[in-house]
């Protein structure tokens, strides 16, 4: 089971004119997935299931701040529109860029739950000290909004921030990833929103920083909590899991640390990211039974053994 | 006796047209073989692992077929690219155990080989000549049962592809160590 969770999938959405008043129409604004773009994404998982992956996650990338208003979740249609595939499932995920405008609030807040309620995976991309340690101190809390991948722009000259060790290991204790895209080592092209934002670059300098980077990412995290993915737009900078898994233990990670980083580790990101939607992070359901007249003793013993949780009963006492 | 250990990758190169065309048989580019991904491979090892890395992992200079020397027995080729087939673009590539992981980094970090993009795609690894015979069969079956799907031509049709299994089997199986 390999994963591959960051396919960045781009689509410029028309700009949408809110009314004086600030109305907004209740419905989501319709995307247009052109077939064009559909064949393309189409080829791409087809690739992508060749080279071995069976799960993939769709990337959004957003820019400084979700503005609740005007966003578009694009990629509920494309996932409904693409063809269905057995034993393949497929992710949505969210990037948010973070930069100094980002410091004070960026979207990520209560009011705002139902939005990302259809991102499965929420990923940031911290340029500065503080977004950083934002990401890794708050936001990797357990909540309805926490941002499980902190994805690291490797490929800039200079990490701009230094990685501080009591940061890195409070984000992974509290079970938040390290993302490493590999699309870097081969000097591939980034996703563009990155490179707009500053936050990735392309040619062959970026190689050499990625290489620089991701070796002083592995030494501070000592090889735990890394997340392996793509990040790749360009269809020949597509690489098998485990081609992927051995350029990072080139660089020092021990080998089933590197194979973990695309099987293990995502699993249980992806298991975790559902807690969001749960009620504290509580995985199992409990059973409400309210006994009427219906309900036989026979059903009652049957609940109790089957769920662990004994169903939640009214004593007689309580009337 | 020290033996020398080795390892063998089995590679697959999908090649990239605007595209990916990796599903049909394209028999149009006829520019890769044995000698061409050796120098590609010797190219990558150089470029990211300088002349220390291509020192640790190649040694040969001239790739699979050369004349020993009467005066020197023993040759030993660390890095060598034992069989390459065009019609499923498969190649087989002895390393060195040592440095074997230096080896597949650099066939990973291929793009390009003469000029046509590529996507290298490793599907086994095995220490013994034995394992990766059995392993390159199998994927050249899957590869025609791939090819035959797709022509989507009715069952008893005869195409050019049992003939090929064979003569690739013949070949794989007359790799030496």
């Amino acid at each position: 089971m390999f994963f591959d969770l960051n396919v960045p999938i781009k689509k410029t959405i028309p700009r949408q004119s809110t009314g004086k008043k600030g109305k907004q129409a209740a419905s989501e604004p319709a995307v247009n997935w052109v077939s064009a773009e559909i064949a393309a994404v189409e080829e791409r998982i087809d690739l992508l299931i060749h080279l071995g992956y069976t799960v993939i996650g769709l990337s959004q990338t957003v820019n400084k701040k979700v503005d609740a208003k005007t966003h578009v979740n694009v990629l509920n249609q494309l996932v409904a529109q693409l063809r269905e595939r057995p034993g393949i499932v497929y992710l949505k995920r969210l990037n948010i860029i973070l930069d100094q405008d980002s410091e004070k609030g960026f979207g990520l807040i209560n009011a705002n739950v139902s939005l990302f309620h259809t991102y499965d995976l929420i990923a940031l991309v911290p340029t500065t000290h503080n977004t950083f340690s934002l990401a890794c101190l708050t936001h990797s809390l357990p909540s309805p909004l926490t941002a499980h991948i902190i994805s690291l722009p490797l490929t800039l000259p200079r990490l701009p921030y230094h990685l501080k060790h009591t940061l890195t290991r409070t984000a992974i204790k509290n079970g938040a990833v390290f993302e490493i895209n590999y699309v870097g080592a081969l000097g591939g092209e980034n996703d563009a929103s990155l490179v707009e934002a500053d936050a990735a670059e392309n040619g062959p300098a970026a190689k050499r920083n990625w290489w620089a980077s991701t070796r002083e990412l592995v030494r501070v995290t000592k090889g735990k909590g890394l997340l392996l993915s793509g990040g790749v737009v360009i269809d020949g900078d597509l690489r098998a899991p485990r081609d992927a898994a051995n350029l990072i233990a080139v660089l020092g990670v021990a080998q089933d640390a590197a194979h973990d980083a695309s099987t293990k580790t995502p699993k249980s990101i992806v298991i975790r990211a559902q807690t969001r939607k749960t009620y504290r992070a509580v995985l199992s359901e409990a059973k409400v039974v309210v006994p009427g007249e219906a309900t036989s003793e026979k059903t009652l013993k049957r609940l109790r053994e089957d769920s662990q949780l004994a169903p939640i009963i009214p004593t007689k006492k309580q009337k | 006796m020290v033996r020398f250990k080795n390892r063998w990758i089995l590679a697959e190169f999908i090649p990239v047209v605007h595209g990916s065309a990796q599903l049909g048989k394209r028999a149009a580019q006829a520019n890769i073989d044995g000698k061409t991904i050796w120098a590609a491979l010797k190219q990558s090892v150089l470029d990211n692992f300088g002349d220390t890395g291509w020192g640790a992992v190649g040694l040969s200079l001239t790739g699979e077929s050369s004349v020993v020397p009467r005066n020197l027995k023993l040759i030993f080729f660390l890095l060598l690219v034992k069989y390459f087939s065009p019609t499923t673009n498969l190649c087989i590539i002895r390393v060195a155990r040592d440095h074997h992981n230096m080896a597949w980094a650099a066939v990973t970090l291929l793009t390009a080989i003469e000029g046509v993009r590529y996507i290298p795609n490793v599907i086994h690894l095995s220490g013994t000549i034995k394992h990766a015979q059995l392993a390159a069969i199998s994927h050249n079956r899957e590869v025609i049962a791939r090819y035959r799907a797709l022509a989507k031509s009715p069952v008893a049709y005869q195409d050019g592809f049992d003939s090929f299994l064979e003569t690739s089997e013949l070949e794989i199986e007359a790799m030496q160590d």
